[in-house]
């Protein structure tokens, strides 16, 4: 329940950036708000009334947080829609993309891990050097270089963002590259670690055979110590679906950041901001809610106290 | 009469210079009919530039007119060699003294919304277009001395001017006077931005998305089409798409691992890699209007004086800088206008040829005979600075690259080319209030009373949006202009708009860059993709080998 | 250090590096922004390392020009934010409790927001430019620095030689900065290390996305996104500033880790 209750300070404490933000903006806020598009008087009026500009700044922080707790996120007047129109009409892109890039780097790395915990030299330092190569590789230029390989060259994929399976392929691995190789650093020490308890080296003695043992017991004591990587991870992966979606060019939440930034559509991106805070809130409850599952020591605390 | 005024537009317009080729299969190219039309299947189209509104009569974008083109048709249609030929009107004249132009329309014909097309919708979309709340861009200034339109019977309507308006038919039959149905004229202009009703081959009930594109389907009652299609009837293909991708590698990437079957814009980088390649080819159409140029603020700071102007002009070899950059693909400019359009005049070529001394002897004359520690003239220990707002973001065509070259170019004979990086807004506010030096821009259009929306003094920005950004003020120039509009005498135009031509290029009131050509790639299977003279393809006769 | 060539070679290359920055002429004479519209994507020869851009500019020119930005934004940024981090997280672990609640609510209102995002807000608050791409990046770093410091100087406090200072008489601010600091300090240094690295590779995004430093500016991000319209026939303008970035912040990685690895063997020992 605590726990619960600083998601929602986080949240109330994200908002507030968005509102110091708009008012940060140099010139009038009507101005910021409408960006580059062009309205009448009229609107203009309504934007007034809306954001209560016309009150004390009290009443219009006031306004503004009740207007996002009754889900309305404003009007893009560049788009012509409401923001959550179109956040609605970009997300399901983005949702696939990320999908694709976790599920990759998921993947990858437990592999990667699996097959070099504990392995000679030659196995193990080769792999450790890919890793710490593929953290620091930039994640558009990996996109770029992919896309001319796999895509312009040898046709293999499609240039341009498609929702298909086959659209997906690349970005994912743009996406899940630095991710991945980042959790099989974590993954393979955890397991190394793991893998000198006690309780292995007895499951050994009952005579399970290692890749049983790798899998059944150390795998799962080896992911504990990535949990405290899960908001690293969230900003590398929504932060990547950024650059991502620009270089493949793909429809999505990204893209229309960018678009927003340089039509300086400020509400459309106070409000991906906000979503964005609201995905690393409600994954980090989630991983805390989950932890217990997965460490069996704290599962069977009760028994011990017993 | 109707036969008399076609026969005189027959020759308003020069052949849209239309080239097609195709390395490996030779004359297999889209615009050859070989084989006989396929009806079904769906074509995928790329276009390089987003648009900012789906109604024509309120966007002037080009690419606005290509997206609505395939929803609405016009009264008249115009061919590639000038003709005027009937669409949604099956007769019309024009009265003796050029004011009012009467208009026979075709009968049974149907918006796909149900609504009956007759004379009351096309005063209802002419009324629309010079509505003040439209705010049109283009459409309202192409008929800005329309007086009113006058419904006789359902299929009789007069239009009737103010001043002649020898232009006005060729406008008519441009997609920017497109005809809407009259009952969604009505709505805030922001609704039809995106999604918009006609008479037209194709229907889009999901309309427009801004950085997405748009979806047609085939209109399957369409039995009226424009005298200057090769078939009549419905349509070949079932379904047509429009997306945008503005990324000139990922667009040639789609077209090159088959995932589109045709794209806008080539680059021009590209265009000899992919005539190579089998199964594809690239056809270019040469833009009429104003090509894309650089224009010198004339009005006030360093180009005032025409001197410096001329040697901007002839210190930068641009001819050599469009031949590199675009691997040969568009001609460079060597006038205000394209060659591609009516009254273009050959004689004035010559004014534009490079000569460096030339230009640092002009520049020396004008006073600017100082040196700074970077290499640049000085007068009075100020810097020759030519400041130009350039908009990055929109740059298509490489024109950031283009921008980069003139930058260095200019730097030879001693010049300053700031190319500030301005939000729109800021650009918009700068360009209105004449606060430049230099401006670029592109004004493709089937007439030569560009020239007129280029040049004539009223079009100059007075603090909102103005075309002419030479601030060209010259009262000679205007004079031609005017009367060009009031005679359909081709010689006469012809002599007007060619002393205009003159005039302007003695003014040194423009810098011509490049001649647009339109560069459409596609797969071999895609047919019959046709080019309206403002070099937009058109897809009512397209139709896709299986 | 024998045994990880790895580190000598990544500490050799910020050595050289660091002299590209201060003087760029040392490595290459051509000016990074001399256009030839004669030698226009022309692959890399004798004369040209690295071939030419699309401009006809020299491509190593501009990577090596490229440097010093990038170093900047990247060094820039990261003193900021230690310097705010570390006074934000003295202040946290000295002050009273209520005080370091509200700055650790704070700073988790910070980390929800994903880094790239939040220095987005900062551009679409200040505008695009090198500038308040350092201000994003320094601000998108500083919660990093502060939890450190506070969790330093926290773990400090409880050290015996403070006990022992404290009954010297010693006083509260003498203490802060005789002891305090310089022992949080190695952490934080190894911290700003590798921030120093992501902090180069988020400006290079930026840069890439077009809301980083302007044209004509040799910058390696943007360097790859004008490389992009033309590597379906030209393969070097995309390879050069990729690589550059990528031994940078490998280079700069390496360097921390290792230097990670010396101040906790120090504070082991």
């Amino acid at each position: 329940m605590r726990r619960v209750a600083s998601a929602v300070l986080v949240l109330w404490g994200a908002v507030t950036v968005t509102f110091l933000a708009l008012h940060l903006i140099p010139g009038s806020i009507v101005d910021a708000i409408i960006g580059q598009s062009r309205v009448t008087p009229e609107i203009r009026a309504q934007i007034i009334q809306d954001y209560s500009l016309d009150k004390p700044l009290w009443q219009q922080y006031l306004g503004y947080l009740g207007r996002l707790l009754h889900g309305d996120l404003g009007h893009s007047y560049n788009q012509g829609v409401a923001v959550s129109t179109a956040l609605e009409q970009q997300a399901g892109s983005t949702f696939a993309l990320l999908l694709g890039g976790v599920a990759f780097a998921l993947v990858g790395s437990v592999v990667v891990a699996v097959a070099t915990a504990n392995r000679p030299r030659w196995i193990r330092g080769p792999a450790a050097t890919a890793e710490v190569v593929s953290v620091a590789v930039p994640s558009f230029w990996l996109g770029i270089l992919l896309l001319t390989v796999f895509s312009f060259r040898l046709h293999w994929f499609p240039a341009i963002g498609a929702n298909g399976f086959n659209g997906l392929v690349l970005p994912s691995i743009a996406l899940g590259l630095a991710p991945a190789a980042m959790l099989s650093q974590v993954l393979r020490q955890g397991l190394e670690r793991v893998l000198e308890e006690p309780f292995i080296i007895t499951a050994r003695a009952r005579g399970l055979r290692s890749a049983a043992v790798l899998l059944r017991h150390a795998l799962r004591h080896a992911v504990l110590p990535v949990v405290t990587l899960t908001g690293w991870l969230v900003g590398a992966f929504v932060s990547g679906a950024v650059v991502i979606e620009s270089v493949f060019s793909r429809q999505g939440l990204g893209h229309l950041t960018v678009g927003a930034i340089s039509q300086r559509d400020f509400p459309l991106v106070a409000a991906i901001v906000l979503i964005s805070a609201l995905v690393y809130v409600v994954v980090n409850l989630a991983v805390d809610a989950l932890y217990p599952l997965l460490d069996p020591r704290l599962r069977k605390a009760p028994e011990v106290v017993r | 009469m109707p036969s008399s005024s076609r026969k005189l537009w027959a020759l308003a317009l020069p052949a849209l210079l239309l080239t097609a080729c195709s390395g490996a299969e030779a004359g297999d190219s889209p615009t050859a009919s070989t084989g006989t039309p396929v009806s079904g299947g769906s074509l995928t189209f790329a276009v390089n530039t987003d648009g900012s509104c789906l109604d024509p009569h309120q966007s002037p974008a080009d690419v606005d007119g290509l997206f609505s083109r395939p929803i609405l048709d016009s009264l008249v249609s115009l061919s590639a060699d000038g003709t005027i030929h009937p669409w949604l009107a099956t007769e019309w004249s024009v009265s003796a003294d050029q004011l009012t132009y009467s208009f026979t329309l075709r009968d049974g014909v149907t918006f796909s919304n149900g609504e009956k097309f007759d004379a009351a919708a096309v005063k209802a979309n002419l009324d629309h277009i010079v509505a003040p709340a439209t705010k049109s861009q283009l459409a309202a200034g192409t008929i800005a001395t329309y007086a009113g339109t006058t419904v006789a019977d359902p299929t009789h309507v007069q239009v009737t001017f103010k001043t002649p308006n020898s232009a006005f038919l060729p406008s008519l039959a441009s997609a920017y006077l497109g005809i809407e149905a009259p009952s969604t004229l009505t709505k805030p202009p922001a609704d039809l931005c995106t999604h918009i009703v006609g008479t037209g081959p194709f229907t889009s009930t999901g309309g427009y998305s801004k950085g997405k594109g748009i979806d047609y389907a085939r209109n399957d009652a369409y039995n009226w089409a424009p005298g200057t299609a090769k078939h009549t009837g419905a349509a070949y293909l079932s379904q047509l798409s429009i997306k945008v991708v503005p990324e000139d590698a990922s667009r040639y990437g789609a077209l090159t691992s088959g995932q589109i079957d045709a794209i806008a814009s080539v680059p021009p980088v590209n265009v000899a890699q992919l005539k190579n390649t089998p199964g594809f080819t690239v056809q270019a159409a040469a833009a009429p209007g104003g090509n894309y140029n650089y224009y010198p603020n004339t009005a006030k700071g360093v180009f005032a004086d025409a001197n410096v102007r001329k040697a901007f002009r002839e210190g930068i070899d641009w001819q050599t800088i469009v031949s590199k950059l675009y691997f040969g693909q568009f001609q460079p400019a060597k006038g205000p206008l394209s060659p591609a359009t009516v009254g273009y005049d050959k004689t004035i070529e010559a004014a534009y040829a490079y000569n460096a001394d030339e230009a640092n002897k002009l520049l020396d004359a004008a006073g600017w005979t100082g040196r700074d520690g970077e290499g640049y003239r000085t007068k009075n220990g100020a810097r020759l600075t030519v400041r130009h707002p350039f908009l990055k973001a929109y740059a298509r065509e490489q024109r950031d690259t283009l921008a980069d070259q003139i930058q260095a170019a200019a730097k030879q004979i001693g010049i300053f080319v700031d190319n500030t990086n301005p939000d729109i807004n800021a650009y918009l506010a700068d360009v209105g209030a004449g606060n430049y030096d230099l401006a670029d821009f592109s004004w493709q259009r089937s007439s030569p009373d560009a020239l007129r929306t280029l040049f004539g003094a009223e079009n100059a920005p007075k603090g909102g949006f103005g075309t002419n950004l030479s601030f060209t003020s010259d009262p000679a120039i205007d004079k031609d202009f005017t009367d060009a509009l009031a005679t359909t005498d081709l010689t006469k135009q012809a002599e007007l708009y060619g002393d205009a031509q003159h005039r302007i290029t003695d003014a040194v009131a423009v810098f011509p860059v490049y001649v647009f050509n339109y560069l459409l790639g596609s797969s071999t299977k895609v047919r019959d993709v046709q080019f309206e003279p403002q070099a937009f393809p058109t897809f009512y006769d397209a139709w896709k080998r299986p | 250090m024998r045994s990880r060539p790895g580190v000598v070679l990544s500490f050799v290359f910020l050595f050289v590096l660091a002299l590209a920055a201060i003087w760029p002429h040392l490595f290459s004479a051509t000016d990074p922004n001399a256009a030839d519209i004669q030698s226009t994507l022309s692959p890399p020869s004798g004369q040209h390392w690295f071939g030419t851009d699309q401009n006809g500019r020299d491509i190593y020119a501009r990577v090596v020009t490229g440097v010093r930005l990038s170093l900047l934004i990247g060094v820039t940024a990261s003193a900021l934010a230690l310097i705010a981090g570390s006074a934000i997280g003295v202040l946290a672990a000295q002050g009273g409790r209520v005080l370091n609640t509200v700055v650790n609510r704070l700073l988790d209102i910070f980390l929800s927001i994903p880094g790239l995002l939040l220095v987005l807000l900062v551009i679409a608050v200040l505008g695009p430019g090198v500038r308040n791409s350092i201000i994003g990046l320094a601000l998108v770093t500083t919660p990093g620095y502060a939890r450190v410091v506070r969790g330093e100087v926290i773990r400090i406090r409880g050290a015996a030689y403070l006990e022992a200072a404290k009954a010297l008489g010693w006083s509260r601010p003498q203490i802060v900065l005789r002891h305090l600091v310089p022992n949080a300090l190695g952490p934080v240094l190894v911290l700003a290390t590798i921030g120093i690295g992501a902090a180069i590779s988020i400006g290079s995004s930026l840069s890439f996305l077009g809301l980083g430093p302007q044209a004509p500016t040799a910058e390696w991000g943007a360097m790859l996104s004008s490389s992009r319209d033309y590597f379906t026939v030209a393969w070097w303008p995309a390879i050069f500033p990729g690589l550059a970035i990528t031994a940078t912040v490998l280079a700069i990685t390496v360097a921390g880790q290792f230097l990670q690895l010396r101040v906790e063997g120090r504070s082991q020992a």
